[in-house]
């Protein structure tokens, strides 16, 4: 996965920022910031909507700096920063009682969607039908196909069976195979 | 195709199938064209959702971040700043049923200029006659004073572009409503001190004239001086 090429690539220069910044030094942790935050912002973005993800973006790195002197660095600080991401979402979620309008199957999907987009819409509107997903399908697409993450490790992340992820998943893959067809 | 098989399409594509499974499905694939081409259609999904990029926010997040963390100011991006900057102009501008204090401040300084105004068109003079009375009536209310005191024309002219040019570039900063008190203040005065260079261009002698012009041009000084400190302190 790309992200994961790109946490390799920046892990040595990462490591001595995070260092820095669990020893107070703010300039380091903001030098992470810049490194990181449109991998996490779009992880929020993805995952809990456009609405609420600069507010969501913030929590995510204001946690991170609260946390920072239990990283051991055993991992690559971008991955750890992911896992930090992802328990803010997901707890934010559970604070917000999302329970959106969402349970559509494909044509009720669709059909808020533009038709034949080109170019960067492309990419726009494929963003905009994730996020338009079921919650449930929603949350395992990003994290199976665009974060990478195994059905295992999802259930344990969401409290759910892998038969349910897997399950969730094909249900996302199958709405949105509905939108690549038009 | 069935459900029996298109389940079976995701777990194919992710690997996760036995091998009996696996062959069990390719053999149907293999006569089946509409699961074939939903196959396929999955298999495009995963490969956009593998090449999604990832974009920064559209606006500088690190000055809030900075802010909660107990960072320094001196640490936000100008970039944050610009942005907490504008969000500032636009909460400014939903201020619309209430007067903001560079409002009062502004309308304060107009209603100085306007009575300036007000009493010198009602004491403007019709001859010389009327020229003493209107000096007289003039110094009792206190707008008639010394020229402009300590400007020459030249160091007047100065300090009159230096004020503006301070206001022009804290403009963006003010509301809408206090930019146009200002800029009509702004015109009231220059009217007056125009109306009063065409009465001295037709006589020249008058002590009152040359009193109130010189009083109007202090004031359009006092007000645009109180103006740039009123910018000053919104910025």
């Amino acid at each position: 996965m790309t992200n994961l090429k790109q946490d390799r690539d920046l892990r040595p220069v990462d490591a001595d920022d995070a260092v820095l910044a669990a020893a107070g030094d703010a300039g380091a942790f903001e030098r992470l910031y810049n490194r990181h935050v449109p991998r996490i912002h779009s992880l929020v973005r993805r995952m809990i909507g456009a609405d609420l993800a600069d507010e969501v973006t913030q929590d995510v790195f204001v946690r991170a700096w609260q946390k920072l002197g239990s990283y051991r660095g055993e991992a690559a600080f971008g991955t750890w920063l992911h896992r930090v991401a992802i328990n803010v979402i997901l707890g934010r979620r559970k604070q917000l009682g999302i329970r959106r309008e969402r349970f559509v199957e494909g044509e009720g999907v669709v059909g808020r969607l533009s038709s034949n987009p080109k170019g960067a819409e492309t990419a726009i509107d494929f963003e905009t039908a994730i996020e338009l997903l079921p919650d449930g399908a929603q949350q395992v697409f990003v994290l199976h196909d665009v974060e990478g993450y195994k059905h295992g490790e999802i259930a344990q992340m969401l409290g759910i069976s892998s038969g349910t992820s897997k399950s969730q998943l094909h249900r996302a893959r199958m709405i949105l195979r509905d939108y690549l067809d038009r | 195709m069935s459900d029996r098989w298109t389940e079976k399409l995701s777990p194919y594509l992710d690997g996760e199938l036995s091998a009996v499974e696996r062959e069990q499905l390719e053999s149907h694939l293999a006569k089946c064209e509409e699961c074939a081409a939903a196959l396929e259609q999955l298999r495009r999904v995963v490969g956009r959702a593998r090449a999604l990029e990832d974009r920064p926010p559209a606006t500088g997040l690190w000055s809030g971040i900075a802010e909660r963390i107990g960072a320094a100011p001196s640490d936000a991006k100008v970039a944050d700043l610009e942005a907490r900057r504008r969000s500032k102009v636009a909460r400014l501008r939903q201020r619309r049923l209430s007067f903001s204090l560079p409002q009062l401040a502004a309308a304060s300084i107009a209603l100085i200029v306007i009575s300036a105004g007000g009493a010198w068109l009602v004491s403007r003079p019709a001859g010389p006659a009327a020229e003493r009375g209107a000096s007289s009536v003039s110094g009792q209310a206190g707008l008639v004073s010394a020229p402009v005191a300590g400007h020459s024309a030249t160091s007047y002219d100065a300090a009159i572009v230096e004020l503006e040019r301070i206001i022009d570039e804290s403009r963006d900063q003010l509301d809408t409503t206090t930019v146009r008190v200002i800029e009509e203040n702004l015109m009231i005065i220059n009217q007056a001190i125009v109306q009063a260079q065409r009465a001295l261009a037709e006589d020249p002698a008058s002590e009152y004239l040359n009193e109130h012009l010189a009083a109007t041009m202090r004031q359009k000084l006092e007000f645009l001086r109180r103006a740039a400190e009123m910018t000053r302190a919104v910025s």
